[in-house]
């Protein structure tokens, strides 16, 4: 048994993914986690764990470990903003460090086009237990966010 | 073995939203389902990771297999949810 801790990929206020503008991620479909409400900055989007950068889109990457993986969204719905407020940094399927850069993202012009610019960071393919020592309040890019008991389920 | 080939219209592919309502419909339905792409890449469709990760796109055809009671009915409602995405 072991498990992962999960570092924040930006600096912001934590909310419960339950207060996510997205049925789909307020409902965890997608998987239990958090979201953070991002503060209104230029900011350096960090790594949450050690791993493969399985995927890696302006709007979203997912960072996989074996059977861990963990899905940054940079706001809802900006897959519409076509790239328009990231530089990315690192490559798809790229070995990355938890708290590695990925890419710099400007939530500002996410809210500026009218998008809700929340981040959730969800726990793929977990029940929704597999999630604890959730964080609360405001949290700095690189601090822990929450712990993954992953290997518990197999 | 019960099979469908269906047109994926999300717009955005099968990423994570769309990808996670049809895991959660797969997931319902339980049935062991695979998704394969048209080079033949194959999925478990119960996981959200191994249905992303396929990279599929919107207008890709994608073929659904399943097998066990009820696989026919299962199948039409996962290709249904698919095709109007």
């Amino acid at each position: 048994m072991s498990s992962v801790v999960v570092i924040a990929p930006l600096t912001g206020l934590i909310v419960a993914l339950s207060e996510v503008p997205d049925p789909v991620f307020a409902q965890r479909l997608v998987g239990p986690g958090l979201a953070i409400a991002p503060a209104q900055q230029r900011q350096t989007v960090l790594s949450p764990i050690d791993g493969r950068l399985l995927k890696l889109k302006p709007h979203a990457f997912i960072v996989a470990e074996g059977r861990t993986a963990v899905l940054v969204h940079l706001g809802i719905d900006t897959v519409l903003l076509d790239g328009a407020a990231s530089t990315l940094l690192a490559v798809e399927k790229q070995v990355v460090r938890a708290g590695e850069p990925i890419m710099y993202w400007d939530p500002a012009l996410v809210a500026g086009a009218g998008l809700s610019a929340i981040c959730p960071v969800v726990a793929l393919d977990a029940p929704p237990d597999a999630v604890a020592n959730l964080a609360h309040g405001e949290v700095l890019a690189g601090a822990e966010l929450f712990t993954w008991r992953e290997r518990i389920y197999g | 073995m019960a099979e469908r080939r269906v047109v994926v219209t999300s717009a955005v592919g099968l990423h994570a939203r769309p990808a996670a309502v049809f895991v959660t419909a797969v997931a319902k339905a339980g049935l062991p389902v695979t998704l394969t792409r048209h080079d033949g890449r194959t999925a478990d469709a119960r996981s959200i990771l191994a249905v992303v990760t396929l990279d599929v796109k919107c207008g890709d055809e994608v073929l659904l297999r399943a097998e066990g009671d009820g696989a026919d009915a299962a199948l039409d409602g996962l290709a249904e949810l698919l095709a109007n995405g």
